[in-house]
């Protein structure tokens, strides 16, 4: 049934800072950089946001700092814990305070020294701490970092269903292509087939090095309200159409000793958000799916029904998700390419497509006027855009995802 | 218990761990074991508070074989932890034990993680390891004192299709 408050709310304002591999600041500077910027990109003042979201791996700043830092008073806050998948999941929290009267207008945030402080699998600054707990059963035998946790997962898929390196690498070529388009992607060079293939391996049989995104430095922030109140305000509202948050396999954290390991959240969460938001996968211009690595991509897109299960393999090679083609997916470069954002960047990027202005290279961006060139150096947006969704992932047991509309 | 330094990481199994110390402590007598619900009598791969099956908090543990087959595999290129750099490349597999493979459902099984290691508990070659092949457990005993529960590929002969990718 579709969902009651389908179109009652919306994304107002985006921004973030830098993308970059050493910003010399705190997290807490970058946040408040980022929030300022989606502030003034809803062309709103400090008074007029009264809420505030946040979610953090014990590597960022806090709410009731960045309301100093921007003068604010809050009605609602949370700082929570989480990484990939919390952008969609704090959405529809964002909705949910704003509906259950805590608040009106919530800035959500996400802010991490990801390259120079606290890298991805607890190594940088969290290196020497002692393992216990559950962390005895994986780094007592080497397994620590994220694609070592999902890659169980990944080749028992390559084996179901004979997927191959080169099918991942037209992932990678993909975001590439797309970001060099983006002035502010962290890797703009467009690779090749053989540049991922040849590139050196992290985990065998299911990552090479450019299968994996590129841990940054950087702030986001994303600003919901209610359509209502967005009617006064600067920019063309992105409607959320339906949101799902943080679903899980059965199983959670121990989804391998339930399988089949080989699907994933979206298997069980996507027919509920298509029924909320009442469309079909044909109604989606733009897809954002979450692209910590090029098996997270594929695997969402056959689990969210974009494509039948066993055949991501030859959704990603048909063309469809590059610029220009049937349904372009993550058109800023995503996580392989623009940034690792845990999820906000990709959220931002279809907000920017709904309004017509993604910050190309084309002139005139802001005004909406792009060349629909998709060659190096030159347009990324996409004709028309209505309906977007995105696919956040935490792991191949978490997930969440949101569709909007323009 | 200790703080077992194993490959420049500080172990720290706590008395108060009521998930995993019993399948350490067992280990340290080379057993295998897993939880035993003691109202259903389903083992559990996890050795979690509760029975996933009947929600008991009433359990115990219970040895097995230690034997099973590979479910999934990887192969570790870049190590991220220094202290198994020297191990590069290393397998690490999910294993599906034999007891209560397929049930209740075809999707379920005690699916324990661990590396693949050859006669000198030294990592397996790359080229071994595959989905299919049968393995039994090996204990790694440290100078610390702590016992690892590992695999060894087993002379057995395979369950279903032997699979690895090509490279």
């Amino acid at each position: 049934m579709t969902g009651k408050l389908k179109d009652k709310y919306c994304i107002v304002g985006v921004g973030e800072t830098e993308f970059s591999k050493n910003s010399g600041r705190s997290t807490r500077a970058l946040a408040t950089e980022a929030v300022r910027n989606a502030m003034n990109d809803a062309g709103l003042n400090p008074d007029q946001i009264d809420g505030m979201l946040s979610y953090h791996g014990g590597d960022s700043t806090t709410s009731t700092s960045v309301m100093y830092d921007l003068g604010m008073r809050l009605n609602f806050y949370m700082d929570c814990s989480g990484g990939g998948s919390s952008t969609e999941a704090l959405i529809g929290i964002a909705v949910g305070a704003i509906e259950a009267g805590m608040c009106e207008t919530v800035a959500i945030f996400r802010a991490m020294n990801g390259y120079s402080q606290v890298r991805i699998g607890g190594t940088g600054a969290k290196a020497s701490t002692l393992v216990s707990g559950p962390d005895i059963m994986k780094r007592s035998y080497g397994l620590i970092s994220a694609v070592q946790s999902f890659a169980f997962t990944f080749t028992r898929h390559m084996m179901e269903y004979g997927v191959t390196g080169e099918d991942l690498a037209h992932i990678k070529v993909a975001h590439s292509n797309h970001a060099s388009n983006n002035p502010k992607a962290i890797m703009k060079n467009r690779v090749t087939i053989d540049d991922v293939l040849n590139s050196r391996w992290i985990v065998k049989p299911v990552a090479h090095l450019l299968d994996c995104c590129v841990e940054t430095d950087n702030s986001t922030c994303i600003i919901v309200t209610s359509a209502e109140r967005a009617k006064d305000m600067k920019q063309q509202p992105a409607y959320i159409m339906a949101v799902q948050g943080r679903g899980t396999k059965p199983g959670g954290e121990y989804h391998y000793q339930k399988g089949p390991i080989s699907t994933v959240a979206g298997h069980y969460i996507g027919p509920r958000l298509f029924d909320l938001a009442g469309v079909t996968h044909d109604d989606i211009d733009v897809t954002g799916c979450y692209d910590a690595f090029t098996y997270t991509t594929l695997l969402q897109f056959e689990d969210y029904g974009f494509c039948k299960k066993g055949e991501g393999k030859d959704y990603v090679r048909s063309g469809a998700i590059n610029l220009g083609g049937r349904r372009p997916n993550n058109t800023s470069g995503g996580h392989l390419c623009e940034g690792y954002t845990h999820g906000m960047n990709m959220v931002i990027e279809n907000v920017r497509q709904l309004r017509g202005q993604v910050d190309d290279y084309c002139p005139e961006w802001q005004e909406g006027k792009h060349s629909h060139d998709y060659s190096e150096g030159k347009c990324r947006q996409v004709p028309d855009v209505n309906i977007t969704m995105n696919m956040g992932w935490a792991m191949p047991a978490v997930g969440s995802a949101l569709i909007m509309r323009r | 218990m200790p703080v077992y330094e194993y490959k420049g990481q500080g172990i720290n199994i706590t008395d108060n761990d009521s998930e995993y110390k019993g399948y350490f402590d067992a280990a340290s007598e080379h057993k295998l074991v897993v939880k035993k619900c003691q109202d259903c009598g389903m083992l559990r791969g996890e050795p979690g508070p509760g029975c996933p099956w009947c929600t008991s908090l009433k359990w115990e543990w219970q040895e097995v074989s230690g034997k099973g087959t590979i479910y999934s595999y990887q192969i570790v290129a870049h190590s991220i932890i220094p202290g198994f750099r020297d191990w590069v490349p290393y397998a690490i597999v999910l294993v599906e034990l034999d007891e209560q493979s397929g049930d209740p459902t075809p999707d379920d099984g005690l699916r324990i993680t661990a590396n693949l290691l050859n006669d000198n508990m030294e990592p397996e070659a790359e080229e071994n390891v595959a989905i299919g092949k049968r393995v039994e457990v090996a204990f790694l005993d440290t100078d610390d004192g702590l016992s690892l529960p590992q695999f060894k590929l087993s002379n057995e002969a395979p369950k279903g299709e032997v699979w690895r990718y090509p490279v």
